[in-house]
């Protein structure tokens, strides 16, 4: 990609790259049109199968919702509601879909926002002294802790958390966002989501911060080999000295872009967490509505999740350009 | 020659690089050398004869895996091998001895702007403000050849060339006795090559620097070396001043070396060349290192390592030297 | 004859060279021996687990959430008749011993068949792409990225929850949409082995492109298929027990994201069912990290790199 980039100037590689993700945002609106309306059954039969409607309305609501029209056209109207954000009305929550989104959207970034952040800082320091104790017995801890807490399953880890921390030890709260009934006033109100939000945020945070420290630890080893490096120490330079201001500099570029593009999975990386902490979230909403076949919701929460994780592409796509004094302007 | 200490003096040192399964690599095998104030020494081998090494180890920087068996290295007082970190940090590295690798582009740091880095070596060794340094920057790169303006670009907004002249300005920031070219020409087309040598020449002579060419062309040591070392196999084979050397070389491997370099003018002859395959720097055999390559080689050879011995000037290390007139 | 006997005593000795240096890696063989292990399971089955968690008969054998036996050595207070088997029971008084014998069954078919399509497509795909090039590539890479573009996970989701939840339909929704990196790195690798004089040499003896294709960069490519098999296979095994455990798997059979499901559906966490909740998970772990762990340890070997100094 950086190849690319230096080959044709900032200009157009911003102009391309603007081109690529609107084509892809676009795909990504089609494909989610075809999904739910090319499957197997007709989503007005399902509505009169779960007792939402009843038989005789049937014509009514597919006039609604323009299942009568050829497809071609119920595309365009897909598209023009998709562009004002409307994306129909939920089944199983009784209100339009993207209300319902917007609702819940707050608490799933506060949950990843906050838990991947502390998994950045954590990764990168767990990768700097990894780097720097090569070899040795701190690096070997480190690295075999990060890779474990990478590879378990994260629904699996939250509810050990869950069961140790919450039942067993009665630390924090089982689940939800908030006590029922919540308390009214500020202070108590913060201190109780805040209360609700420690163990999630633990369990997204062990599993995430694996990826940074990994990162952070092979960039560093490969940029310690470097020529500069040597001259560097040649110079006089202490091994501190190299580390803050060469390597960490060196290794900033690619750590951004992967932080850049993994800001994007904060809408829709909490599936699985949400759901075993009932975090009143939109995983938790996609879980739900997996569940119970609410096909509007899905779909409009598929559409929220790949728009977030195209955009924090790229933004990481033009950050880099903007980073790497390597590309010209 | 001037009676006093020599500035760099390395006696005996053995250096080798240590394997996963604990074998050694013999990279520096035993050698001594010597570079007076003033002094230019050639360093002459194949690749991979370990000579890439000796830069480094002088002002102690080794990497992991390479470990000193034995041997002495005095360079402007200093015991190097003896002193620690810090005192090589401070007094030795840069001050003393200063290094022009032969790639510029990867001895860069690509993410920092040239000047500031050769203002961190100033700011390291000298107690001046930024505005100080970077005022010697100018100078430097004006000293080199360079536009004084340009101290601000990247590395890869240079050449080839205009970035071995950075490399050379950062050798002498720091106003060093020693400095150590390790290949500074190889990276670079000839009429660059020229130009960098000339370069070199002309600031070793203005700066009184005493310069350490390590490199496997022996051409450029014929430029501008006063005197010249033959290294084979981790060993030096034969020592003396280039005129010397170049017009009577006695051991076997330096004449092959000498007679191997086609001639532009003069007789055509058939190309020389050395046939055999470079030495095993991990199990070598006993006896002198170059006797399989040598076409004169006998019994003794094989058995004995040859002892360094001086004839007329200069030194060699061969059995059959003075046979060789 | 001798021909023939020169050959496998050539091939042996490949094999024995290959063995020597991937046994050398001890994370390698950590990962095979568990993997064996597993395998034992797998084919053994039924036969180690005393009862079919299908089948209706299995439900009640032992009173629901009872802790296994083995407790009582460590808490001797807790009576024998609230205990039962190896790794006690669920909701209903099923044994999980079984459901998780059983499981590792659906888990790794899951992932072995899913893996199989997504590197057979991958691999094609960057076969075809890579060689080829021009238009047919640009397109292949263009949907490759685009898929590479949207969250899988979510996608996922959506299409098991319409499809239904059956195995058939958790294997097809896996493989289909995991052979991008495949195809990527597959596709880089052909890039530079198409200018090497081999390939060069067998397109002027007039080799068809198929030829080319499937006699000669597919064996170099090989060696990278491989490791990107074991890789693939871990990400898949991981994809199927999270799609589990949301619910989209196939309820007539039991897996191990299913068991997790279940668990949390009914409350296991709260009955403090530890036994209930480790085993299903640790199986999944055990088995992700050594295909990881052979991954790189076949990459070590076929692919080795140069030594840093």
């Amino acid at each position: 990609m950086c190849e690319v980039a230096l080959a044709m100037g900032f200009r157009e590689y911003l102009a391309r790259r603007t081109v690529y993700t609107l084509a892809t945002v676009f795909a990504v609106i089609t494909i989610n049109f075809l999904i739910f309306r090319v499957m197997p059954g007709d989503p007005v039969s399902i509505l009169v199968a779960e007792n939402v409607i009843r038989p005789e309305m049937i014509q009514e609501v597919r006039r609604l919702y323009g299942l009568d029209l050829p497809l071609w056209e119920q595309y365009l109207l897909y598209l023009r509601n998709a562009v004002s954000g409307s994306f129909g009305f939920s089944f199983q929550y009784r209100r339009p879909v993207m209300e319902e989104i917007l609702d819940r959207l707050p608490n799933t970034i506060a949950l990843m926002g906050s838990a991947t952040v502390l998994a950045i800082v954590i990764g990168i320091l767990v990768g700097v002294v990894s780097a720097w104790k090569r070899g040795k017995r701190a690096d070997i801890t480190l690295l075999v802790g990060s890779l474990f807490f990478h590879s378990v399953p994260v629904y699996w880890l939250g509810i050990l958390i869950l069961m140790l921390f919450a039942y067993q030890l009665r630390l924090f709260p089982t689940a939800g966002t908030l006590s029922r009934p919540p308390p009214t006033e500020f202070i108590p109100l913060i201190t109780d989501y805040l209360n609700h939000l420690v163990l999630p945020m633990l369990t997204i945070t062990l599993v995430l911060y694996g990826t940074y420290a990994l990162i952070t630890r092979n960039t560093l080893i490969d940029i310690l080999t470097q020529e500069y490096v040597t001259i560097a120490r040649a110079k006089g330079l202490s091994k501190s000295e190299i580390m803050f201001r060469h390597a960490i500099r060196n290794a900033m570029l690619p750590l951004i872009t992967t932080i850049a593009v993994s800001l994007g999975y904060i809408v829709g990386g909490a599936v699985m967490t949400e759901t075993v902490f009932s975090w009143r979230g939109v995983g938790r909403m996609i879980f739900d509505s997996v569940t119970s076949r609410d096909y509007p919701m899905l779909q409009g929460a598929f559409f929220i999740i790949s728009f977030s994780v195209i955009l924090a592409n790229y933004v990481a796509d033009v950050l880099y350009g903007v980073i790497d004094p390597r590309v010209k302007y | 020659m001037s009676q006093k200490a020599p500035l760099l003096e390395i006696e005996s040192l053995k250096m080798y690089y240590q394997l996963k399964d604990k074998r050694y690599v013999r990279a520096v095998d035993d050698i001594d050398l010597s570079i007076h104030e003033g002094e230019t020494l050639g360093l002459a081998g194949e690749s991979g004869c370990g000579k890439s090494s000796i830069a480094l180890t002088i002002t102690g920087i080794l990497p992991d895996n390479a470990k000193i068996l034995g041997g002495k290295i005095l360079l402007g007082g200093y015991d190097v091998l003896r002193l620690n970190e810090e005192t090589l940090r401070r007094n030795v590295r840069w001050k003393i001895a200063s290094i022009i690798p032969q790639s510029a582009m990867s001895a860069l740091d690509p993410v920092i702007r040239i000047g500031d880095q050769i203002a961190e070596a100033i700011m390291l060794h000298e107690t001046v403000s930024r505005k100080e340094a970077n005022e010697k920057v100018r100078r430097l790169f004006e000293l080199v050849g360079l536009d004084s303006s340009r101290t601000g670009n990247y590395s890869h907004e240079f050449s080839g060339g205009m970035r071995q002249r950075s490399m050379i300005a950062m050798a002498l920031a720091c106003n060093p006795k020693l400095v150590v070219a390790d290949e500074p020409t190889t990276a670079l087309d000839v009429i660059v090559q020229a130009e960098i040598l000339k370069l070199i020449e002309d600031l070793r002579a203005r700066l009184n620097l005493s310069l350490l060419l390590i490199t496997h062309d022996l051409k450029t040591i014929a430029e501008i070396c006063d005197n010249v070392a033959i290294m084979y196999a981790g060993k030096i084979v034969e020592r003396g001043s280039t005129l010397n050397v170049y017009e009577n070389p006695r051991h076997p491997y330096t004449r092959l070396l000498l007679a191997s370099i086609p001639n532009l003018r003069g007789q055509r002859r058939k190309l020389l060349f050395i046939p055999g395959a470079p030495p095993d720097l991990l199990d070598p055999h006993p006896g002198c290192r170059f006797a399989p390559r040598c076409p004169c080689a006998t019994q003794t050879c094989r058995q004995e390592e040859p002892e360094m011995i001086t004839i007329k000037g200069s030194s060699v290390a061969c059995h059959h030297a003075e046979e060789h007139l | 004859m001798l021909k023939r006997k020169g050959r496998f005593s050539a091939y042996l000795r490949r094999i024995r060279s290959f063995s020597s240096e991937f046994f050398s890696n001890r994370l390698g063989v950590f990962g095979f021996v568990v993997l064996v292990a597993f395998a034992a399971v797998v084919a053994v089955g039924p036969r180690i687990a005393p009862y079919n968690p299908l089948s209706l008969k299995s439900i009640g054998v032992g009173p629901p959430f009872a802790p296994p036996s083995w407790i009582r050595l460590i808490d001797p207070s807790v009576p024998e008749s609230d205990t039962f088997g190896l790794l006690g029971t669920d909701e209903i008084g099923r044994d999980i011993f079984s459901q998780v014998v059983y499981g590792s069954r659906i888990s790794l078919f899951v992932g072995f068949s899913a893996a199989l399509i997504s590197i057979t497509v991958g691999t094609i795909v960057g076969l075809v792409a890579g060689y080829f090039g021009g238009i047919l590539d640009q397109l292949l890479m263009r949907a490759t990225d685009i898929l590479l573009t949207i969250p899988t996970l979510p996608l996922m989701i959506v299409l098991a929850a319409i499809l239904g939840s059956s195995i058939f339909n958790l294997v097809v929704v896996i493989g289909a949409l995991g052979w991008q990196s495949t195809a990527r790195i597959i596709r880089s690798q052909v890039l530079s082995l198409k200018e090497s004089p081999f390939v060069e040499s067998s397109r002027a003896i007039g080799s068809s492109d198929f030829r080319i294709i499937f006699r000669i960069l597919l064996p170099n490519v090989a060696p990278l298929v491989y490791v990107n098999a074991a890789l693939t296979v871990a990400n898949v095994i991981f994809l199927e027990a999270g799609l589990s455990f949301l619910g989209l798997g196939d309820p007539n059979h039991i897996s191990w994201g299913l068991m997790l499901f279940y668990a949390n559906e009914y409350m296991a966490a709260m009955r403090g069912a530890w036994w209930y909740v480790v085993p299903p998970g640790l199986c999944i772990l055990l088995v992700v990290m050594s295909f990881i762990f052979v991954g790189h340890a076949l990459d070590d070997v076929l692919n080795p790199r140069l030594r840093r100094r």
